[in-house]
Protein backbone atom coordinates (compact mmCIF):
# COMPACT_ATOMS: atom_id res chain seq x y z
CA UNK A 1 0.00 0.00 0.00
CA UNK A 2 3.18 2.10 -0.61
CA UNK A 3 0.91 5.17 -2.20
CA UNK A 4 -2.87 5.15 -3.54
CA UNK A 5 -3.70 4.93 -7.15
CA UNK A 6 -1.20 6.83 -9.46
CA UNK A 7 -0.54 7.07 -13.43
CA UNK A 8 1.63 4.32 -14.54
CA UNK A 9 3.81 6.80 -15.94
CA UNK A 10 4.53 7.88 -12.38
CA UNK A 11 5.59 4.67 -10.91
CA UNK A 12 9.10 4.19 -11.95
CA UNK A 13 10.14 7.87 -10.85
CA UNK A 14 8.81 6.46 -7.60
CA UNK A 15 10.37 3.42 -7.39
CA UNK A 16 13.95 5.44 -8.23
CA UNK A 17 13.03 7.97 -5.64
CA UNK A 18 11.83 5.03 -2.33
CA UNK A 19 14.24 2.71 -3.34
CA UNK A 20 17.20 5.13 -3.70
CA UNK A 21 15.57 6.64 0.10
CA UNK A 22 15.85 3.13 1.35
CA UNK A 23 19.75 2.20 0.01
CA UNK A 24 20.49 5.42 1.79
CA UNK A 25 18.81 4.88 5.27
CA UNK A 26 20.33 1.63 5.13
CA UNK A 27 24.01 2.89 4.57
CA UNK A 28 23.93 5.23 7.05
CA UNK A 29 22.57 2.51 9.64
CA UNK A 30 25.63 0.47 8.37
CA UNK A 31 27.80 3.49 8.24
CA UNK A 32 27.15 4.70 11.55
CA UNK A 33 27.46 1.68 13.55
CA UNK A 34 30.73 0.70 11.95
CA UNK A 35 31.97 4.62 12.46
CA UNK A 36 30.59 4.42 16.00
CA UNK A 37 32.24 1.09 17.56
CA UNK A 38 35.28 2.33 15.16
CA UNK A 39 37.29 1.82 18.44
CA UNK A 40 36.66 -1.55 18.91
CA UNK A 41 39.08 -2.71 15.27
CA UNK A 42 40.32 -0.48 12.63
CA UNK A 43 38.83 -2.14 9.64
CA UNK A 44 35.17 -0.47 11.07
CA UNK A 45 36.82 2.93 10.21
CA UNK A 46 37.06 2.31 6.38
CA UNK A 47 34.61 0.00 6.38
CA UNK A 48 32.16 3.06 7.45
CA UNK A 49 33.68 5.36 4.99
CA UNK A 50 32.97 2.76 2.36
CA UNK A 51 29.40 2.18 3.39
CA UNK A 52 28.93 5.90 2.96
CA UNK A 53 30.78 6.49 -0.08
CA UNK A 54 29.30 3.11 -2.05
CA UNK A 55 25.83 2.98 -0.80
CA UNK A 56 24.69 5.92 1.28
CA UNK A 57 26.14 8.22 -1.20
CA UNK A 58 24.49 6.60 -4.85
CA UNK A 59 21.54 6.32 -2.49
CA UNK A 60 21.00 9.88 -1.54
CA UNK A 61 21.92 10.80 -5.85
CA UNK A 62 19.15 8.24 -6.16
CA UNK A 63 16.63 9.83 -3.65
CA UNK A 64 16.91 13.55 -4.70
CA UNK A 65 16.79 12.63 -8.49
CA UNK A 66 13.91 10.43 -8.04
CA UNK A 67 12.22 13.08 -5.71
CA UNK A 68 12.85 15.95 -8.66
CA UNK A 69 11.56 13.73 -10.87
CA UNK A 70 8.21 12.23 -9.66
CA UNK A 71 7.68 16.47 -8.15
CA UNK A 72 7.91 17.37 -12.12
CA UNK A 73 5.73 14.82 -13.11
CA UNK A 74 3.05 15.55 -10.45
CA UNK A 75 3.40 19.34 -11.78
CA UNK A 76 4.05 20.73 -8.76
CA UNK A 77 5.70 24.22 -9.12
CA UNK A 78 6.41 25.63 -5.87
CA UNK A 79 3.67 28.03 -5.00
CA UNK A 80 1.22 26.16 -2.33
CA UNK A 81 3.19 23.28 -2.60
CA UNK A 82 2.23 20.96 0.51
CA UNK A 83 3.76 20.70 3.96
CA UNK A 84 5.53 17.15 2.83
CA UNK A 85 6.43 18.33 -0.15
CA UNK A 86 8.70 21.19 1.57
CA UNK A 87 9.71 18.64 4.94
CA UNK A 88 11.04 16.46 2.46
CA UNK A 89 12.90 19.31 0.38
CA UNK A 90 14.30 20.82 3.91
CA UNK A 91 15.71 17.43 4.97
CA UNK A 92 17.11 16.55 1.50
CA UNK A 93 18.97 19.87 0.45
CA UNK A 94 19.96 20.80 4.15
CA UNK A 95 20.88 17.65 4.33
CA UNK A 96 24.01 17.63 1.71
CA UNK A 97 26.28 19.58 3.02
CA UNK A 98 25.90 17.68 6.40
CA UNK A 99 26.02 14.25 4.39
CA UNK A 100 29.66 15.25 2.64
CA UNK A 101 30.84 16.74 6.17
CA UNK A 102 30.16 13.65 7.47
CA UNK A 103 31.86 11.65 4.60
CA UNK A 104 34.88 14.00 4.68
CA UNK A 105 35.68 13.28 8.10
CA UNK A 106 35.20 9.89 7.67
CA UNK A 107 37.18 9.63 4.56
CA UNK A 108 40.09 11.74 6.91
CA UNK A 109 39.42 9.25 9.81
CA UNK A 110 39.87 6.22 7.31
CA UNK A 111 43.21 7.57 6.35
CA UNK A 112 44.54 8.15 9.44
CA UNK A 113 43.77 4.73 10.86
CA UNK A 114 46.53 3.34 9.21
CA UNK A 115 48.86 5.38 11.31
CA UNK A 116 46.14 4.08 14.29
CA UNK A 117 44.78 7.69 14.49
CA UNK A 118 41.80 9.11 13.18
CA UNK A 119 39.50 7.83 16.36
CA UNK A 120 37.74 10.81 17.41
CA UNK A 121 37.21 12.31 13.47
CA UNK A 122 35.47 8.81 12.95
CA UNK A 123 32.93 8.69 15.95
CA UNK A 124 32.45 12.12 14.74
CA UNK A 125 31.17 11.26 11.40
CA UNK A 126 29.50 8.61 13.53
CA UNK A 127 27.12 10.81 15.62
CA UNK A 128 26.86 13.11 12.14
CA UNK A 129 25.19 9.78 10.51
CA UNK A 130 22.91 9.16 13.63
CA UNK A 131 21.94 12.97 13.20
CA UNK A 132 20.86 12.25 9.44
CA UNK A 133 19.48 9.05 10.16
CA UNK A 134 17.27 10.40 12.85
CA UNK A 135 16.21 13.15 10.36
CA UNK A 136 15.66 11.09 7.62
CA UNK A 137 13.55 8.70 9.82
CA UNK A 138 11.10 11.94 10.67
CA UNK A 139 10.99 12.30 6.41
CA UNK A 140 10.20 9.32 5.90
CA UNK A 141 7.10 9.65 8.56
CA UNK A 142 6.32 12.99 6.41
CA UNK A 143 6.73 11.50 3.04
CA UNK A 144 4.14 8.94 4.30
CA UNK A 145 1.46 10.40 6.66
CA UNK A 146 1.48 13.91 4.39
CA UNK A 147 0.78 16.07 7.13
CA UNK A 148 -1.98 18.89 5.49
CA UNK B 1 -3.49 13.36 9.67
CA UNK B 2 -6.56 10.78 9.91
CA UNK B 3 -6.58 6.72 11.23
CA UNK B 4 -5.40 5.71 7.35
CA UNK B 5 -2.85 8.15 7.28
CA UNK B 6 -1.45 6.84 10.49
CA UNK B 7 -1.93 3.03 9.19
CA UNK B 8 0.16 3.83 5.77
CA UNK B 9 2.85 6.36 7.92
CA UNK B 10 3.36 2.96 9.55
CA UNK B 11 3.36 0.84 6.85
CA UNK B 12 6.12 2.98 4.99
CA UNK B 13 7.91 3.28 8.00
CA UNK B 14 7.81 -0.62 8.40
CA UNK B 15 8.91 -0.37 4.54
CA UNK B 16 11.93 1.26 5.55
CA UNK B 17 12.93 -0.69 8.27
CA UNK B 18 12.68 -3.87 6.15
CA UNK B 19 14.79 -2.76 3.20
CA UNK B 20 17.42 -0.57 4.66
CA UNK B 21 17.71 -3.60 7.42
CA UNK B 22 18.39 -5.78 4.37
CA UNK B 23 20.95 -3.30 2.70
CA UNK B 24 22.68 -2.95 5.56
CA UNK B 25 22.98 -6.43 6.47
CA UNK B 26 24.29 -7.07 3.15
CA UNK B 27 26.45 -4.51 3.32
CA UNK B 28 28.49 -6.21 5.72
CA UNK B 29 28.27 -9.64 5.11
CA UNK B 30 30.47 -8.59 1.93
CA UNK B 31 33.72 -7.25 3.73
CA UNK B 32 32.51 -10.33 6.30
CA UNK B 33 32.77 -13.12 3.73
CA UNK B 34 35.94 -11.44 2.69
CA UNK B 35 38.13 -11.56 5.62
CA UNK B 36 39.87 -14.63 6.82
CA UNK B 37 40.52 -14.00 10.94
CA UNK B 38 38.21 -15.14 12.74
CA UNK B 39 38.06 -11.88 15.07
CA UNK B 40 37.50 -10.02 11.94
CA UNK B 41 34.51 -11.78 11.06
CA UNK B 42 33.03 -12.20 14.10
CA UNK B 43 33.13 -8.13 14.76
CA UNK B 44 31.37 -8.00 11.40
CA UNK B 45 28.77 -10.52 12.25
CA UNK B 46 28.27 -9.15 15.54
CA UNK B 47 27.73 -5.62 13.84
CA UNK B 48 25.01 -7.05 11.69
CA UNK B 49 23.00 -8.33 14.34
CA UNK B 50 21.52 -4.13 14.60
CA UNK B 51 19.99 -4.12 10.87
CA UNK B 52 18.51 -7.63 11.83
CA UNK B 53 16.99 -6.18 14.33
CA UNK B 54 15.45 -3.18 11.90
CA UNK B 55 14.96 -5.82 9.05
CA UNK B 56 12.71 -8.28 11.43
CA UNK B 57 10.48 -4.93 13.13
CA UNK B 58 10.20 -4.20 9.74
CA UNK B 59 9.17 -7.35 8.46
CA UNK B 60 6.52 -8.12 10.88
CA UNK B 61 5.10 -3.75 11.00
CA UNK B 62 4.86 -4.18 6.94
CA UNK B 63 2.32 -6.88 7.41
CA UNK B 64 0.45 -6.24 10.52
CA UNK B 65 -0.02 -2.26 9.33
CA UNK B 66 -0.52 -3.56 5.45
CA UNK B 67 -3.09 -5.86 6.28
CA UNK B 68 -4.87 -3.50 8.53
CA UNK B 69 -4.56 -0.65 5.92
CA UNK B 70 -6.44 -3.22 3.52
CA UNK B 71 -9.19 -3.78 5.54
CA UNK B 72 -9.54 -0.24 6.32
CA UNK B 73 -9.65 1.15 2.70
CA UNK B 74 -12.79 0.64 0.89
CA UNK B 75 -10.40 1.21 -2.62
CA UNK B 76 -8.31 -1.96 -1.53
CA UNK B 77 -9.52 -5.12 -0.54
CA UNK B 78 -7.51 -8.03 0.63
CA UNK B 79 -8.04 -10.13 -1.93
CA UNK B 80 -6.75 -7.92 -4.46
CA UNK B 81 -4.68 -9.99 -6.67
CA UNK B 82 -1.56 -7.71 -6.02
CA UNK B 83 -2.07 -7.91 -2.36
CA UNK B 84 -2.20 -11.27 -1.84
CA UNK B 85 0.96 -11.55 -4.49
CA UNK B 86 2.97 -9.18 -2.28
CA UNK B 87 2.00 -11.58 1.18
CA UNK B 88 2.54 -14.61 -0.52
CA UNK B 89 6.15 -13.28 -1.98
CA UNK B 90 6.46 -11.89 1.93
CA UNK B 91 6.01 -15.45 3.31
CA UNK B 92 8.92 -17.26 0.65
CA UNK B 93 11.36 -13.80 1.77
CA UNK B 94 10.61 -14.47 5.29
CA UNK B 95 11.42 -18.26 4.94
CA UNK B 96 14.72 -17.85 2.83
CA UNK B 97 15.42 -15.27 5.37
CA UNK B 98 14.93 -17.85 8.37
CA UNK B 99 16.80 -20.57 6.94
CA UNK B 100 19.68 -18.20 5.43
CA UNK B 101 19.45 -16.49 9.36
CA UNK B 102 19.55 -19.79 11.22
CA UNK B 103 23.04 -20.93 9.65
CA UNK B 104 24.28 -18.07 9.61
CA UNK B 105 23.79 -18.13 13.40
CA UNK B 106 25.34 -21.12 13.55
CA UNK B 107 28.46 -20.20 11.79
CA UNK B 108 28.58 -16.87 13.69
CA UNK B 109 28.94 -19.26 16.97
CA UNK B 110 31.79 -21.34 16.10
CA UNK B 111 33.46 -18.43 14.42
CA UNK B 112 33.26 -16.66 17.91
CA UNK B 113 34.75 -19.86 19.33
CA UNK B 114 37.65 -20.62 16.72
CA UNK B 115 38.18 -16.11 17.54
CA UNK B 116 38.29 -16.94 21.36
CA UNK B 117 40.75 -19.77 20.87
CA UNK B 118 43.29 -18.86 19.15
CA UNK B 119 42.09 -17.06 16.27
CA UNK B 120 43.35 -19.35 13.50
CA UNK B 121 40.93 -19.61 10.56
CA UNK B 122 40.65 -23.14 9.28
CA UNK B 123 39.88 -24.08 5.94
CA UNK B 124 36.01 -25.53 7.08
CA UNK B 125 35.91 -22.52 9.61
CA UNK B 126 36.17 -20.26 5.86
CA UNK B 127 34.00 -22.77 3.93
CA UNK B 128 31.29 -22.16 6.32
CA UNK B 129 31.77 -18.64 6.41
CA UNK B 130 31.56 -17.85 2.41
CA UNK B 131 28.58 -21.02 2.07
CA UNK B 132 27.13 -19.73 -1.72
CA UNK B 133 23.69 -21.99 -0.22
CA UNK B 134 23.19 -19.40 2.45
CA UNK B 135 24.56 -16.91 0.18
CA UNK B 136 21.66 -17.80 -2.02
CA UNK B 137 19.29 -17.74 0.30
CA UNK B 138 19.94 -13.93 1.59
CA UNK B 139 20.41 -13.02 -2.25
CA UNK B 140 16.86 -14.69 -2.49
CA UNK B 141 15.68 -13.23 1.16
CA UNK B 142 16.64 -9.97 -0.24
CA UNK B 143 14.97 -10.35 -4.14
CA UNK B 144 11.55 -10.85 -2.56
CA UNK B 145 11.76 -7.98 -0.80
CA UNK B 146 12.58 -5.84 -3.89
CA UNK B 147 9.87 -7.54 -5.26
CA UNK B 148 7.29 -6.68 -2.74
CA UNK B 149 8.55 -2.97 -3.01
CA UNK B 150 7.78 -3.30 -7.00
CA UNK B 151 4.33 -4.68 -6.13
CA UNK B 152 3.16 -2.02 -3.78
CA UNK B 153 4.70 0.55 -6.26
CA UNK B 154 3.06 -0.49 -9.68
CA UNK B 155 0.04 -3.11 -8.19
CA UNK B 156 -0.52 -4.77 -11.18
CA UNK B 157 -4.33 -5.46 -11.65
CA UNK B 158 -5.61 -2.57 -9.01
Amino acid sequence: MLASIRPDSWNFPLFVHVFGAMVLVGGLIAAALALLLSRRAQLLQGLGFRFLLFLALPGFVAMRGGAAWIYSKEGWSGDNDPTWIGIGFATADIGVPVFLVTLILAGIGARRARAGAGGGLTRAAGILACLLLAAYVVTVWAMAGKPS
Amino acid sequence: MSFSDWLLSLHLLSAFALVSGVVAIAAINVPAVRRDRPSEIALLMRLGKVPQIVLQVGLAGVLVFGIWLAIDLDRYSITDGWILASIAVWIVGSALGGIGGARAQRVHVEVERVAAAGDVATPELLAQVRDRSRIALHTGSGLATLLILILMIWKPGA
